[in-house]
C-alpha cells in the first residue's frame, strides 16, 4: 500500500520522509541535548550510588572496608536507625534548623535583592562586590573566621558587646548553651548563603520587563502590589528552586557545625549530616552510614515534594 | 521611602554582611601578638606583612593555586555549556523521561556527601582516577551540574516562547534560534551559575583531601588545612591565606558582573 | 689482570643489576616509590628528623623516591578508610595511639618484628602497649608527648609561694593562694583548666587508683563511678570552681592554653613538652617571659610522688595493602633511629626510646616532662576505645561537671554506662 501511494505521489512522500526525519530529528533532539550532562552525572554517580544503596543492606565494618567484601544483613541497618531514641531527636532538631534557616536565608536574601533596585548605583555596585566578597570566602575560612570572632578569650564579638553596653559579655561562652550556640551557627549560615540567594533573586529580577512594571504602575498599583502581582510570578520557578535547594542544602549542614564545636561536637549539637558522620565515618560503620544516608534522602525528597510538584507543574503551563 | 532612607539602609546591610570578611582581612595584617589581645583593635595599627610571608612560605603554596585554577576553569566552563544544553531540553522541549530526569536531578542533590565517599573512592580508584585532576573535575562536574541545569532552567522558562518562535518563522533552525535568541538572554543566568560553580569548585575541601595525595597535587582548600596542627590554629598565616585564597574569586566576579546588570532585558518583550 | 677481571665483574653486576631494575613496568614502578603519610606536625616541627631519614633511606635504596605526604587530624582517618577500601592506602602511616586498636583489631596493618627496630627493647611501654594486639606487634613507637605543669616563678613567689607542691593538696593550697593575690582581675585563672580537658582530668582519676573502663570475664565495665574516680572527679570539679577562668566548653587547644599563659592572666597549666617554647614564641607568645617559666611534674594526691600522666602520642605502621613492605620496614627503621629520635625530642617531646628520657633529662626545660613520663597511664585497649573517643563522652561528662548541669555522680554514672555499652559493642 504504501509503495502504491509512494509512485503515485512521489513528491509528497518525500516531503513525508523528511517531515519524518526532521520529526524524528526533533524527538531525538532533547536527548541530543540532555546526553552530556546525563552522562557525566551517571558515569559517576551511578555506580557509587548503587554501592550506597547495597551498603545500606550490608555490615560493612572497617574488617569489611579492608576485605572489599560485606556482609548481607537485610533491613537490619534500618531497624537499628529507627530504634535509635537518638535519630529522633536528631531529626526533630534538624527539621527545626532546616525551617529557621531556609526562613530567613529567602526573606533576607529577597528583601536584600530588592533593596538593590532601590538604592543608588554606587551603592548598588558596592553592595553586589560586598556580597560576592562574602560568597567569595571558602565556607571552612568562614566558620574560621566566626569561630575566631566568638572565641571565648580573645573574641571580638565578646568585646565589642561589652564596649557596646548591651551587657557584660566578658568571657561569655557562646556554646555553652545550645540555644546561643545555635544561634551562632544560624547566623554563620544565614550570612554565608544570603549572597548567592540574593544575587540569583537579583538575576532574576533584572529579568522581569521593565514594560510591565510601568504599566502596573499607571494601573495605580503600589510597589508591594507590583511586586506581587508581576513580579513574583515571573520568578516563581526561580524562588522554587532556591528554596528546595535551601531545604537540601541546610538539612545537610555539616561543615559548619563540626568545626565551630572543633570537630567534637556533643550531641546536643548533632544535626542529621553530623549523626550521619558520627554513626559511619568515625565508628568506621559504613553500612549503618549508607542507610542513615538513604533515610536523609527519602526524607528530603518528602520534604521538598510540595516545592517538587509545583516545578513540574510550572514546566507544563508554557 | 525617600533615596537617602534606602541608601543609609543599604549602607547598613553592606557594614553588616562584609563586617566579618573584613575581619579576616585586618586579621591578616595584625601581628600575631595583636591577633591575640583581650582588647581587639578595629583597624591594624602596625600592619605587616608578615603573615601573608608565612603564608606563602608554606610548603607547595604555588601548586596549590595551579592546581585550583586548572580545576576550576575546566568546572566552570564544562558546567555552564553542559548545563545550558540540559536545561533547554528540560525547559522548551516535552519527550519522554522529562520529570524522571528533573526528579534525578534533584535527588541527586540530596544523596550526603560524606556517605559517597567510600563508594566514590571505590569507584575512582578502578578507574584509575584518584591523585588526578581529572577524577576532581569529574566529580565536582556531576556537583554542580544539578544546580546549574535546575537554574538555568528556572531562567529559560521566564522567557516567553514567542521569542524564539518569532526567529524560526524567520527562517532560523530551532537550535539556531536558541543560540541567537535565548543565549543572550539568559545571560544573567549564566553568569550567576558560573559563578556558583567558580566558588563551589574553588572551596571544596573533602573530595580535594581524600581523593588527591601527592602534595603537587592539592588544591588551596587543602593547602589551607595545613595551618591547624595539634598545637591549635595559627590564626595570622590562616587568615592571610584565606584572603589569598579570596582573592581569584572577587577579581572573575568583578569580571562577569556586568553581565548580571539590570536594564539588560529592555528588549525582552520586543513586539 | 686480576684488577681487569675484577672491574668487568663489577661492571657486569651492575650492569645486572641495571637490567633487573630496569625490568617490568608496574614493579618498577612499584619498587621506584613509596609514600609516607605524617602528620603535618612534623612539617614544620621536625622537619629535621623527616629530612634525616630520607637522606640514610635514599642512602640505602638509591633507586627507590620516598614521597611524605602530610596529613592533617581532623580528616585523615577518612583518607585511610577511603585508600584501604580502594586498596591504595601508603606504604606507611601514623597514627595516633589511642587510635591504633581499632586498625589493628581489623587487621589493617601487616605484622611487624620488634627486633627489626632501633632501640626495640627500650621502647616507653606506654607507646608500646599501643601497638601490640593479640600478642603480635603491628606498629613502631613514634614519639609521645607528656604533660607537668608549666607555671610562673614571678606570680609563685608574689603570692609568697615558697617552693613548687609535693602533693594535690598543696597544689590546690597553692592555687587559692594565687587567686588570693590575682584572683581580682576577672579574667586571671591560677590553674587555666578548660573543660573538655580530659588528658588532664583523667590523669586524677588513675592518681586516686580508679581508672576509665576495667576488664572482667571477657567484658569491659565502665569505670568512672567507682568511689576512688569520684574522689578525683570532685577534686577536679573544686579546680574548676575555684582556680580557673578558662572556658568550660573548649578544649586545651582552641584557644591554645600556652598562649593564654603567654598573656599574662594565668599562674600555671598543665601542658605538654613544646607547650613551654610555644608560650614564648616570638610571633604569637611572650617571649619576655621566658626567665620566669618553670616547669615541674603534677604532684600527686599522695605525698611525694608524681600524678600519672597521659602518654599521648603517635606510632607508625605498614598498611596491610602495600606492596613494599620491606622498604616501608626501612623507611620506619631510618625514622626511629636514633638520631632521627633525637631530632623529635629536641622538638620537646618524648622520643620513643627510655635511653633518650636521659638526653631530655639533661634539658632543663624538657626534665621536668622527662620525670614526669616514667608515670604514664593509657586508654583502655579495646577495638572500640576511638569510638568512645569519638562519641566524646568524657568531654561531655566533663562538661557537665563543671557547667554544673550535672552532679559529679550522676555525669560519672551515665558516662560509665555508655563507655560499658560502646567498649562491648560487637564483643
Amino acid at each position: 500500500m504504501a509503495s502504491v501511494a509512494e509512485s503515485e505521489f512521489p513528491l509528497a512522500s518525500r516531503r513525508r520522509h523528511r517531515f519524518t526525519r526532521q520529526r524524528t530529528g526533533r524527538a531525538l533532539a532533547p536527548y541530543a541535548l540532555l546526553a552530556p550532562a546525563a552522562t557525566a552525572i551517571g558515569v559517576i554517580l551511578g555506580y557509587p550510588l548503587y554501592l550506597l544503596v547495597k551498603m545500606s543492606f550490608e555490615k560493612y565494618g572497617l574488617f569489611e572496608l579492608i576485605k572489599h567484601k560485606g556482609r548481607w544483613v537485610g533491613t537490619a541497618n534500618y531497624a537499628n536507625i529507627l530504634h535509635d531514641g537518638q535519630f529522633w531527636h536528631v531529626l526533630l532538631r534538624t527539621i527545626l534548623f532546616t525551617v529557621v534557616n531556609v526562613t530567613l536565608t529567602m526573606v533576607l536574601g529577597t528583601a536584600i535583592a530588592l533593596l538593590l533596585l532601590q538604592v543608588s548605583r554606587w551603592l548598588r555596585v558596592a553592595l553586589t562586590t560586598g556580597l560576592v566578597l562574602v560568597w567569595s570566602v571558602p565556607v571552612i575560612v568562614a566558620v574560621d573566621i566566626w569561630r575566631w570572632m566568638v572565641d571565648y578569650e580573645f573574641g571580638v564579638a565578646n568585646w565589642a558587646l561589652t564596649e557596646l553596653h548591651i551587657g557584660n559579655f566578658v568571657r561569655h561562652d557562646w556554646f555553652a548553651n545550645p540555644w546561643t550556640g545555635f544561634g551562632v551557627i544560624t547566623a554563620l549560615i544565614v550570612w554565608g548563603a544570603i549572597p548567592f540567594v540574593t544575587i540569583t533573586v537579583y538575576a532574576g529580577l533584572a529579568q522581569v520587563p521593565q514594560e510591565l512594571l510601568e504599566a502596573a504602575a499607571i494601573d495605580g498599583a503600589g510597589p508591594w502590589a507590583a511586586f506581587r502581582e508581576v513580579t513574583l510570578p515571573l520568578l516563581m520557578p526561580i524562588f522554587v528552586i532556591l528554596t528546595s535547594l535551601s531545604i537540601i542544602w541546610d538539612f545537610q549542614v555539616f561543615q559548619q557545625i563540626w568545626v565551630m564545636l572543633d570537630f567534637r561536637p556533643t550531641s546536643d549539637y548533632y544535626t542529621m549530616a553530623i549523626y550521619a558522620f558520627h554513626q559511619s565515618f568515625q565508628i568506621s560503620e559504613y553500612g549503618l552510614g549508607a542507610a542513615i544516608a538513604v533515610v536523609m534522602v527519602l526524607f528530603m525528597f518528602a520534604a521538598t515534594l510540595v516545592y517538587l510538584r509545583q516545578m513540574l507543574r510550572t514546566g507544563e503551563v508554557r | 521611602m525617600h533615596k537617602l532612607g534606602w541608601n543609609l539602609l543599604g549602607l547598613l546591610v553592606l557594614v553588616v554582611m562584609v563586617f566579618p570578611v573584613y575581619w579576616m582581612v585586618a586579621t591578616a595584617f595584625k601581628p600575631g601578638q595583636q591577633i591575640l589581645s583581650y582588647t581587639p583593635q578595629w583597624f591594624p595599627t602596625s600592619p605587616t606583612l608578615s603573615n601573608f610571608r608565612d603564608a606563602v612560605d608554606q610548603p607547595f603554596f604555588w601548586h596549590a593555586v595551579k592546581n585550583s585554577l586548572i580545576i576550576v576553569g575546566a568546572v566552570v566552563a564544562l558546567s555552564v555549556v553542559l548545563a545550558f544544553l540540559a536545561s533547554l531540553a528540560l525547559a522548551r522541549f516535552h519527550f519522554y523521561g522529562r520529570k524522571a530526569f528533573i526528579v534525578l536531578i534533584l535527588g541527586v542533590q540530596m544523596v550526603p556527601l560524606a556517605a559517597l565517599i567510600i563508594p566514590l573512592y571505590i569507584l575512582m580508584s578502578r578507574l584509575g582516577q584518584v591523585d588526578k585532576l581529572t577524577g576532581v573535575i569529574a566529580m565536582y562536574l556531576t556537583f554542580v551540574l544539578p544546580f546549574t541545569v535546575w537554574t538555568m532552567r528556572g531562567f529559560l522558562l521566564g522567557i516567553p516562547k514567542e521569542l524564539e518562535e518569532a526567529a524560526m518563522v524567520d527562517g532560523a533552525t530551532r537550535f539556531g534560534a536558541f543560540v541567537r535568541v535565548l543565549l543572550p538572554l539568559v545571560g544573567p543566568g549564566l553568569v550567576a551559575t558560573s559563578i556558583f560553580a567558580f566558588i563551589q569548585a574553588w572551596n571544596e575541601f573533602i573530595i580535594a583531601y581524600v581523593f588527591l595525595h601527592t602534595p603537587e597535587k592539592q588544591t588551596l582548600m587543602v593547602w589551607l588545612a595545613s595551618f591547624t596542627t595539634l598545637r591549635g590554629t595559627e590564626w595570622g598565616p590562616l587568615m592571610a591565606g584565606a584572603t589569598l585564597c579570596a582573592l581569584p574569586v572577587v577579581v572573575f566576579f568583578l569580571l562577569v558582573q556586568r553581565r548580571i546588570a539590570f536594564g539588560l532585558t529592555a528588549g525582552a518583550v520586543r513586539g | 689482570m686480576k684488577a681487569r677481571l675484577l672491574v668487568v665483574a663489577v661492571l657486569a653486576a651492575m650492569l645486572a643489576v641495571a637490567a633487573t631494575t630496569a625490568s617490568g613496568g608496574t614493579s618498577k614502578a612499584q619498587a621506584g616509590k613509596i609514600v609516607v603519610w605524617l602528620q603535618n606536625d612534623a612539617q614544620n616541627g621536625w622537619p629535621e628528623a623527616v629530612a634525616l631519614a630520607n637522606r640514610n633511606f635514599k642512602a640505602q635504596h638509591p633507586d627507590v623516591d620516598v614521597d611524605v605526604q602530610y596529613q592533617s587530624w581532623g580528616n585523615h582517618l577518612q583518607k585511610f578508610d577511603a585508600g584501604l577500601a580502594g586498596g591504595d592506602a601508603p606504604d606507611v602511616i601514623e597514627l595516633g595511639n589511642t587510635e591504633m586498636t581499632k586498625y589493628m583489631a581489623a587487621g589493617a596493618f601487616k605484622a611487624l618484628t620488634q627486633s627489626a627496630f632501633p632501640n626495640n627493647k627500650t621502647w616507653l611501654q606506654g607507646l608500646k602497649g599501643s601497638c601490640q594486639y593479640n600478642g603480635k606487634l603491628y606498629g613502631v613507637p613514634y614519639y609521645a608527648g607528656a604533660r607537668a605543669v608549666i607555671y610562673r616563678k614571678d606570680q609563685y613567689s608574689k603570692a609568697g609561694i615558697k617552693s613548687t607542691p609535693k602533693s594535690l593538696a598543696q597544689f590546690i593550697a597553692n592555687g587559692k593562694k594565687l587567686m588570693k593575690t590575682y584572683g581580682k582581675d576577672s579574667g586571671y585563672s591560677a590553674v587555666y583548666f578548660p573543660g573538655k580537658y580530659w588528658y588532664a582530668a583523667m590523669s586524677f582519676v588513675y592518681d586516686y587508683g580508679g581508672k576509665i573502663a576495667v576488664r572482667s570475664g571477657g567484658k569491659w565495665k565502665g569505670a568512672l563511678n567507682s568511689p576512688q574516680a569520684l574522689a578525683a572527679l570532685n577534686q577536679v570539679k573544686l579546680i574548676a570552681k575555684t582556680l580557673t577562668r578558662a572556658s568550660k566548653t573548649t578544649d586545651e587547644a582552641n584557644p591554645q592554653q600556652a598562649l593564654v599563659f603567654a598573656k599574662g592572666k594565668v599562674g600555671s597549666f598543665i601542658g605538654n613538652g613544646w607547650e613551654w617554647p610555644y608560650a614564648l614564641d616570638e610571633k604569637v607568645g611572650n617571649p619576655a617571659l621566658a626567665p620566669v617559666v618553670g616547669a615541674y611534674p603534677m604532684p600527686s594526691h599522695t605525698k611525694g610522688k608524681f600524678m600519672p600522666t597521659f602518654l599521648g602520642g603517635s606510632d607508625l605502621a605498614v598498611p596491610v595493602t602495600t606492596k613494599n613492605q620491606a622498604l616501608a620496614v626501612d623507611w620506619i627503621k631510618a625514622f626511629t633511629s636514633r638520631a632521627a629520635e633525637s631530632e623529635i625530642a629536641k622538638a620537646g617531646n618524648i622520643a620513643n626510646t627510655t635511653t633518650l628520657l636521659a638526653f631530655n633529662a639533661s634539658n632543663p626545660k624538657l626534665a621536668p616532662f622527662a620525670r614526669a613520663a616514667k608515670f604514664s597511664w593509657f586508654v583502655p585497649t579495646s577495638p572500640n576505645w576511638a569510638n568512645v573517643e569519638n562519641a566524646n563522652v568524657l568531654q561531655d561528662m566533663l562538661v557537665k561537671i563543671f557547667t554544673g548541669r550535672a552532679s559529679v555522680k550522676a555525669a560519672a554514672n551515665s558516662a560509665s554506662s555508655q563507655i560499658t555499652r560502646i567498649l562491648n559493642t560487637g564483643a
